[in-house]
């Protein structure tokens, strides 16, 4: 019971809080709430007994991508032009392909529900150990190319900002 | 419930990528779609027998991570430029 | 059975395979043998074929050289026909055109395509052959066509003159215009009776239940396709034109031979025109009315050659008047008669022309006779004959025409008898009126060309004199009577019968009198004729002008053609229609493209909103069904 109300509480503040990604202005506050959004469907993955991947995300997610994102933000003069205008050109356009979206998903949502009664089902096969060992023993392939993927993307980064080529005169 | 909120995250993430002019708030959108997707796949993956799942959402992390590696030094980039700076609105170097 | 009529007509092929070739490279001797050789054997194999005909009673002989198609039941064939018609015929073709080869060897000594020319004419002979010996009406016009092609290249055969080279597209041209009406004779032939054999085609109108086709219908399309073969009226034009090539191609293909296919294709066919009274009168009166105008155009010509092509033209026109009024016979023995004293006529003109080095006005001429002797002899008789002075060949022919063009009880009239013997008065004026120019009187020649005058070598003369020979006797033969089992003749009128005498009679003044007229204008200086000529001078523009037929043709038929083609054709249909339809669908292509272009203006929000309207999209057509 308690469970439920709070899978809502969480699940209703995450969308409250990515609603307001669209409207504020600076663009720290935008980061701190997305912050929100990850942290509360890091609540929703805990109350749906998947604590695995609760804590990957406040580790990942909140732990390094936000940081590296608040960082540069603060690094950056972010109120140029963009502060002052918010909005791009298709702000209207934008907002009514978005009710039709939404219309079509709650449609096609209203004739067929998803089986997936909320917080059922186990996080049996969310366990860490368990996890751990699917993940070096059946999907070990997949284990290596993502450390593959990260190594290109140091490789790109420091690319991209040219480190290590020797600054002309 | 669940899957009716990760498509309420995506296609506000997506309207957010249509919508904000500044390039990092557009960064933190797209982050709010893989967000979205991540929960329903795990919303998903709790049926399932295997761990497929579970190994699908962390690969998603994985990812995430990545492209927010690559992107904010290219933004370093597009903000240490002199043109238009972090207004995507003044570029327009994919036209034709 | 030999296949002799194959074989005539295969020499002459034969003769233009190797002149055309090997010709240059081997040497005029070569040309000459082969090309006037071939032609004199298949006189030899037709005088055979006669022989033979002649043994088996006249019953005809065919012989079927080639199956070209059979297709469900129906049968195409080349085959050959011969009988009495086709034996006077071909003797012609290859008598004649042997002798004009022999002539053309003196004649055309000094070309420079003297290979090309015998190559042409022996090209000419074999359609020509293939159209006197054709059985079906099929070959008969691959002939036609045939001879149509030859003319063309004959008479361009000066090509690098563009005057020259534009007469024969005129030729052409106006004969196809003619085949048109001859095609659509065929068609409507062979629909309602299944065949092109001019045998077969005969018996079936002749038979009792006549076939479900209008023979008036048949007649008058073929007819049209003869109007232009045979220059009558309104496709007369090309062939005073078709002056413009060699002498000797003229007295070939334009006095006895290819101008008389038209006559030949109505005698063939009597059986449809013995029933198509509508038909004949309309060949009768386009045969006096074309007679009358064309000798009263010879009356003021100055080419030498051209006041012949006009008689021939005139002459013409009275065979058809034959053929009108049902005499078929007496039409084919004016050809016969007319080749003779025609041939003679041209080659003798060109012989004229020879001697003077390339002269050709008669007002440039004079006083010859005595010069040139053997061509002033010949000359003469083939005028007397053609005027109808007995008893020379042309008067039998021509009296009979002129009687039964009186008296037939197949279309005889007055008013055709009246036309016609006017028209011989005329004739027998212009041609004496030309022999009296040219050969008597004073010498109006300039001092050079005087100078030069020499008489033709023998290969030149002595065609001359034996065309002569056979214009004085050839009348004795009597080919009506020769071809009555084939082509009967029309009873005369019995009302008329007594007439006779009277009408042979005047017959022969006429033609004394167009003698004595000519005579009496140009005898002496001819100071009467120019008088003549200013006391009228109206009349001898119009008909100096060929009563301007060429002109109207250009002002009323050329020109508007000209302006569809380039109007309506050209810049409507072609440029503006087809190009534009194109360069428009170019333009739409590239405008839709710019239009379309402006999606893309490197703006990432408009990307990502149409991300998502392709998003949209693509979930609603995917849950159509659900």
């Amino acid at each position: 019971m308690i469970e439920s109300v709070l899978l809502w509480l969480f699940a209703g503040t995450a969308l409250v809080a990515a609603a307001l990604m669209l409207v504020l202005r600076h663009p720290m506050r935008v980061a701190l709430a997305l912050v929100a959004t990850m942290l509360s469907l890091a609540g929703v993955y805990a109350l749906l007994g998947v604590h695995v991947i609760a804590v990957f995300q406040v580790l990942i997610y909140v732990g390094a991508v936000m940081v590296f994102m608040v960082y540069a933000i603060m690094l950056l003069d972010v109120r140029d032009r963009s502060y002052t205008r918010r909005y791009s050109g298709l702000l209207v356009p934008g907002a009514a392909a978005a009710v039709l979206f939404l219309a079509i998903l709650a449609h096609a949502l209203w004739r067929e529900l998803p089986r997936t009664a909320d917080g059922e089902g186990g996080g049996a096969m969310f366990g860490l150990r368990v996890f751990s060992i699917d993940f070096l023993n059946e999907y070990w392939l997949h284990f290596e190319l993502v450390s593959v993927l990260l190594v290109a993307a140091v490789v790109a980064a420091l690319a991209v900002l040219e480190v290590g080529r020797r600054r002309r005169g | 419930m669940l899957i009716a909120t990760s498509w309420g995250l995506f296609a506000l993430g997506l309207v957010g990528v249509i919508v904000r002019r500044n390039v990092l708030i557009m960064l933190m959108c797209m982050e709010l779609m893989l967000n979205g997707v991540n929960l329903s796949l795990v919303a998903f993956a709790q049926q399932t027998a295997t761990s497929a799942g579970a190994v699908l959402v962390f690969l998603v992390f994985v990812v995430a991570t990545a492209e927010i590696a690559i992107a904010i030094p290219i933004v370093l980039l597009l903000a240490r430029g002199k043109r238009g700076g972090l207004d995507l609105g003044a570029y327009a170097d994919l036209k034709g | 059975m030999r296949p002799l009529l194959t074989l005539i007509v295969l020499l002459p092929l034969a003769g233009f395979l190797l002149n055309g070739i090997a010709g240059n490279r081997l040497g005029k001797r070569f040309v000459s043998v082969v090309g006037c050789g071939l032609p004199i054997l298949a006189f030899a194999a037709a005088i055979q074929c006669l022989i033979d005909l002649t043994a088996a009673g006249g019953s005809p002989r065919i012989e079927i050289a080639y199956t070209w198609a059979d297709i469900a039941g129906s049968k195409f064939e080349i085959a050959f026909y011969f009988d009495r018609l086709t034996a006077v015929m071909a003797l012609i073709v290859t008598g004649v055109g042997s002798l004009i080869h022999l002539y053309s060897m003196g004649y055309m000594k000094d070309d420079a395509s003297y290979a090309r020319y015998f190559a042409y004419l022996n090209l000419f002979l074999f359609f020509m052959l293939l159209l006197v010996l054709g059985r079906s009406l099929l070959v008969l016009f691959v002939g036609w066509e045939g001879v149509g092609l030859a003319s063309y290249l004959l008479i361009g055969f000066w090509f690098e003159d563009p005057d020259k080279a534009r007469a024969g597209k005129k030729a052409f041209i106006t004969n196809r215009i003619g085949d048109a009406g001859f095609l659509l004779g065929m068609f409507v032939l062979y629909q309602a009776l299944g065949t092109l054999d001019m045998d077969r085609i005969n018996t079936a109108f002749m038979a009792t239940t006549a076939p479900a086709v209008s023979a008036s219908l048949v007649g008058i399309l073929l007819f049209i396709g003869a109007t232009g073969k045979s220059a009558q009226i309104p496709l007369h034009v090309w062939l005073p034109d078709a002056m413009a090539g060699p002498t000797p191609v003229s007295a070939l293909i334009h006095a006895a031979t290819m101008v008389t296919a038209g006559v030949y294709l109505v005698a063939r066919l009597s059986g449809i025109y013995l029933h198509a009274p509508e038909a004949s009168a309309v060949i009768a009166a386009i045969g006096a009315a074309t007679a009358f105008f064309a000798a009263t155009i010879a009356v003021v010509q100055t080419d030498i050659k051209k006041v012949l092509a006009y008689s021939t033209i005139s002459q013409l026109g009275f065979m058809f008047v034959a053929l009108g009024v049902g005499a078929y016979g007496v039409a084919i023995f004016h050809l016969y008669t007319h080749a003779f004293f025609k041939a003679c006529l041209f080659l003798g003109a060109g012989s004229v022309i020879h001697a003077l080095g390339g002269e050709q006005d008669i007002r440039k001429m004079g006083g010859l006779a005595r010069r040139i002797p053997i061509t002033f002899v010949t000359f003469a008789v083939a005028t007397a004959a053609i005027a109808g002075i007995p008893p020379l060949a042309g008067f039998f022919s021509k009296d009979e025409i002129l009687w039964f063009a009186f008296a037939s009880s197949r279309g005889g009239a007055v008013l055709l008898y009246v036309t016609m013997a006017t028209t011989a008065l005329l004739t027998a004026f212009y041609m004496f009126r030309l022999l009296w120019l040219t050969f008597l009187g004073g010498s109006r020649m300039t001092h050079e060309v005087e100078h030069h005058v020499h008489e033709s070598p023998v290969s030149m003369t002595g065609v001359l004199v034996v065309l002569a020979v056979l214009s004085s006797i050839g009348g004795f033969l009597s080919i009506p009577h020769y071809l009555e089992p084939l082509l009967p003749m029309p009873e005369a009128v019995p009302a008329l019968e007594h007439l006779e005498t009277p009408l042979l009679v005047l017959s022969i003044v006429i033609a004394f009198a167009g003698l004595a007229l000519a005579a009496y204008l140009y005898g002496g200086d001819g100071a009467r004729a120019t008088a003549l000529q200013r006391r009228f001078p109206g009349l001898h523009r119009v008909l100096s002008g060929k009563y301007f037929v060429d002109e109207a043709y250009d002002r009323f038929i050329e020109r508007p053609l000209y302006w569809i083609s380039d109007r309506v054709f050209l810049r409507l249909s072609d440029r503006a229609l087809i190009d534009g339809s194109l360069h428009g669908l170019a333009a739409l292509g590239r405008r839709t493209a710019g239009g379309l272009s402006r999606i893309q203006n490197g703006q990432l929000h408009l990307y990502a909103l149409l991300v998502l309207i392709g998003i949209v999209f693509s979930l609603a057509w995917s849950w159509r069904h659900v």
